[in-house]
């Protein structure tokens, strides 16, 4: 890894989150360790060891259709996961500091009511909750709902600021504790949220510790970091792999928020990410090696390639070569997850066909090398290292990790890395504030918002279209 | 198998009296903190409560003041899912304008969280103004839609089969695939096509409560576990029990129809006793003890003479029925044998709903739940025990599954 980025922070911490995955392929449900993905006790234990590691919060991902292949639900990857809010709110009444964040999309989702449910959830813990803005635009996912498939992919931006710009104004309605007066009325307007008639609504949340949720974005198109510099006070980003790359966007995003008229550091970075030690760098880099061996068996080899080309290839040979063929469908369908959509299969084959043939890949090694690239293994010390160095170059705020087992996971960090952090002073003792707002370091709420809470932002929407089709399967 | 009366609590705020947060004095953050709730429901839990309900609705009971601060139902349910081991949990949900999508989800989460506690108040908003909030059309027949709702909330939490998690190693497979089902439902005014998200909850389905005549029937299967109905005095609540158990709310099935599985009114009546299927039915009351040392109808002058003018408040509101909450004023031992006589005369259980939250669960704790305990009226739940099982309903059956 290379040493010649600047620390331009030197006195950053290291701070932390955990997902925990949903519907994915890279949590070992195989292996004998893995508990159930279901259960709330397994939930508990991520979160708690979470706690006793200081992080800053943990996550929960949403999806509202189960994913298909070709019109078959998709059986090989964990799948089935609660409600994000219902689950946390569960979890607050079991922890007492950690941040609990909710990903729910602006789309399917009624202001008033999610702006509601995440306030109340924030209530009652304490001042620990936050929201993952994320937006999901597909008729596929819309079948579950009244509205349907009802928003162009290039407007679910401009919905997602309206939703959002609303929930605020829920939010600041009430009057701060120990502060007289009375509820304002809210109002948003046909054209704020492309729904046939106005919104009144009178809230009934009050203001939590932290005043209302935190706000998280994931999601990696320029729109996307648009949005994120405009509205965001975290962008939970997927470049936490190689430093450059993780620069790179950094100093996008930063641009982007300078534009959007905030100061340079008021969105923080965390990117997802993966850890993986071992006492020495070899027996970390066996067990790295061991653990994508597992979580691309060769069924879920087959069925990544066969998405890209548009059928069915379980009956390759894994240890094979990838199909001689073109892939038969132009584009990706929707019901893989939105980041994919638009994403040209010939040319995502392409680039595989060529990197196979220069390295001589089989079919899974191939997927293993795509996916491959993620995250930091090491020993202990030497993670807490690379880390550090992320932090203080700037790079980066913190991490949320995905644990690749559940729910012991999170052990090895919390017990082996997170002391050789604290050793280094990059990592806090202990929690010196009780809010989430606190934890991450973020100012009091958002002055920059209030000038502007009446007019919704028009988002740069349109901008954004293709992703890489790779980026689609961490995407959960 | 005698099935015990159950009691239920409503834990809502400050209490059911639309003054009740204005006499507790206390500041809405104060009221709605999760430490009081979750001590709320414990007390409840202690005193042998079968279940507590958690009433909600989008808009305050009055518009623009802080004191009408109210939490989402589901969100307060689930905070309590850990911290009690037996009630059941039992959140007020509209069937309106919420999506039936997310409301399915929500609650199979409380009772995975719940380990089984779970249930479902399944309302009606009949206001304009909460149409107005959802920026919708007010839906004009709130019972058809309230069918449409229960029915595919039921179907989608049968979508995944109690089995579907197979976490085949030698295939690769995490699910069986076949054991996940498309409920593609069609409603009158809108369409799901599932599944769920989230894994089939450990009760098969929550035990779903409403009001007698707020869902329409349903044409499939009974769509109510528990009717609520209400009274002028406690003859006709039993009459109006008694009714709904022989009619049972959210079914076609004992109405004349198309069905010929319809059981006559006679075997109804003693159901509570011989059949685990039928539809439990019980009385709303609305509550005022006396406590602190003051009279309950003083209480209740205080409150209704302390209660702001434009309230929006089920307290004392007629059901579309026509029938209000039994209302009981008065000590400790009148409530003990007012719910004794309702259970002695067939009825199933009741619905508390307390005037002012502290101070009446202060008295039911100290002197009615365990008057009604030793007379072995009233059975507490028993630690680990499902919703179903306190009140001797059965596990369904899987709509979906192919019987072997
Ligand atoms: C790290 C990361 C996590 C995400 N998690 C979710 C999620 O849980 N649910 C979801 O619907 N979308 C999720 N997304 C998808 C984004 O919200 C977004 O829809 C997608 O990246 C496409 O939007 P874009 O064009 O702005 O990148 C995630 C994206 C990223 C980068």
């Amino acid at each position: 890894m290379s040493t010649q980025h600047p620390i331009v922070r030197p006195g950053a911490q290291v701070h932390f989150g955990v997902f925990f995955q949903g519907v994915n392929h890279t949590t070992i449900w195989s292996d004998p360790e893995s508990g159930s993905q279901t259960e709330f006790a397994s939930f508990e234990r991520v979160a708690r060891t979470a706690e006793r590691g200081l992080f800053d919060a943990f996550f929960l991902g949403e999806g509202l259709r189960l994913r298909e292949s070709r019109g078959l639900l998709h059986d090989l990857d964990v799948v089935g996961r609660p409600d994000a809010i219902t689950q946390l709110a569960a979890l607050a009444a079991v922890t007492e500091r950690i941040g609990l964040v909710a990903t729910q999309n602006t789309t399917y989702n009624d202001p008033a009511d999610l702006a509601r449910r995440l306030q109340s959830l924030d209530v009652l813990s304490g001042g620990r909750a936050a929201w993952n803005v994320v937006t999901t635009d597909n008729a596929w996912t819309g079948a579950n709902f009244r509205r349907g498939g009802y928003l162009d992919h290039a407007d679910r931006y401009e919905r997602a600021a309206a939703v959002l710009a609303t929930a605020r104004r829920i939010w600041d309605a009430f009057p701060d504790a120990g502060t007289p007066g009375t509820v304002a009325r809210v109002t948003a307007s046909a054209a704020d949220l492309r729904t046939p008639l106005d919104a009144v609504i009178d809230p009934t949340t009050p203001r939590s510790p932290q005043g209302h949720p935190v706000i998280f974005q994931a999601g990696d198109s320029p729109a996307g970091r648009d949005f994120a510099a405009a509205n965001a006070d975290v962008i939970f980003s997927a470049h936490g792999s190689v430093l450059t790359d993780a620069l790179d966007f950094a100093a996008d995003v930063r641009r982007r928020v300078v534009a959007a008229g905030r100061p340079e550091d008021d969105l923080k970075i965390f990117p997802g990410t993966s850890i993986i030690v071992g006492d020495t760098p070899d027996e970390a880099e066996e067990r790295a090696r061991w653990v994508r061996t597992q979580q691309v068996t060769p069924a879920t080899a087959l069925s990544i390639v066969g998405n890209i080309w548009g059928e069915d290839l379980s009956a390759y040979d894994p240890d094979g070569p990838l199909p001689a063929h073109d892939p038969v469908v132009e584009e990706l369908g929707g019901e893989r997850g939105s980041a994919t959509t638009g994403a040209r299969t010939r040319e995502i084959a392409q680039r595989w066909r060529a990197i196979a043939e220069t390295e001589g890949l089989s079919i899974r090694q191939l997927v293993i090398r795509n996916s491959g690239e993620r995250g930091f293994v090491g020993t202990p010390g030497s993670v807490a290292e690379d880390l550090t160095r992320w932090v203080r170059t700037g790079a980066v705020d913190g991490f949320n990790i995905s644990p690749w087992i559940v729910p012991s996971g999170l052990d090895d960090i919390v017990d082996r890395v997170v002391p050789e952090l604290q050793e280094r002073g990059a990592y806090r003792t202990a929690y010196e504030g009780t809010t989430l707002r606190e934890h991450v370091g973020l100012r009091e709420p958002l002055p920059w918002r209030t000038e502007r809470r009446d007019e919704p932002r028009e988002s740069g929407a349109r901008a954004g279209a293709g992703q890489e089709g790779e980026a689609a399967e961490s995407a959960a | 198998m005698t099935i015990p009366f159950f009691v239920g609590l409503d834990v809502d705020g400050a209490g059911a009296h639309p003054a009740a947060a204005t006499a507790s004095g206390q500041a809405p953050a104060d009221l709605l903190s999760g430490a009081r709730l979750a001590r709320s429901v414990r007390q409840a839990e202690n005193a042998g409560v079968t279940f507590v309900t958690f009433t909600d609705a989008l808009l305050p009971a009055v518009t623009g003041h802080a004191s009408s601060g109210r939490l989402d139902a589901v969100t307060r349910a689930a905070f309590v899912a850990r911290t009690t081991t037996a009630i059941g949990l039992v959140p007020q949900v509209p069937t309106t304008y919420p999506e039936p999508f997310h409301v399915a989800a929500q609650l199979a989460s409380l009772d995975h969280a719940a380990a089984g506690r779970g249930g479902w108040l399944a309302g009606v908003t009949r206001t304009p103004e909460t149409a107005a909030a959802y920026g919708r059309a007010a839906v004009d027949d709130v019972e058809r839609e309230a069918r449409d709702v229960v029915q595919v909330v039921r179907d989608l939490w049968d979508t995944w089969e109690d089995d579907a998690v197979i976490r085949d190693v030698a295939t690769g497979r995490y699910v069986d695939r076949d054991r996940i089902h498309y409920p593609r439902f069609e409603g009158a005014s809108f369409s799901v096509t599932g599944p769920l998200i989230t894994p089939r909850p450990p009760q098969g389905q929550l035990v779903v409560l409403a009001a007698a005549g707020d869902v329409a029937p349903g044409s499939r299967e009974p769509l109510v576990d528990v009717a609520l109905v209400g009274g002028t005095g406690a003859a006709d609540a039993t009459a109006a029990a008694l009714e709904s158990r022989a009619r049972p709310a959210g079914s076609a099935l004992g109405t004349a129809g198309p069905d010929t599985s319809q059981r006559g009114t006679a075997q109804a009546s003693d159901a509570r006793a011989v059949d685990g299927r039928a539809p439990r039915a019980g009385v709303e009351v609305e509550v005022v003890l006396d406590a602190d040392g003051r009279r309950a109808a003083d209480r209740l002058r205080d409150l209704d003479a302390a209660t702001p003018g434009g309230v929006r408040s089920p307290w004392g509101a007629p059901a579309p029925s026509g029938t209000s909450p039994l209302r009981y004023v008065g000590d400790g031992a009148g409530l003990v044998a007012l719910l004794t006589s309702l259970a002695a005369s067939g009825v199933d259980g009741v619905r508390l709903l307390p005037a002012v939250l502290d101070t009446d669960l202060r008295a039911l704790v100290r002197e009615v739940l365990p008057a009604l305990r030793a007379a072995r009226v009233v059975v507490p739940p028993r630690p680990g025990a499902t919703l179903r099982e306190t009140l001797g309903l059965p596990r369904p059956a899987n709509r979906y599954a192919r019987v072997a």
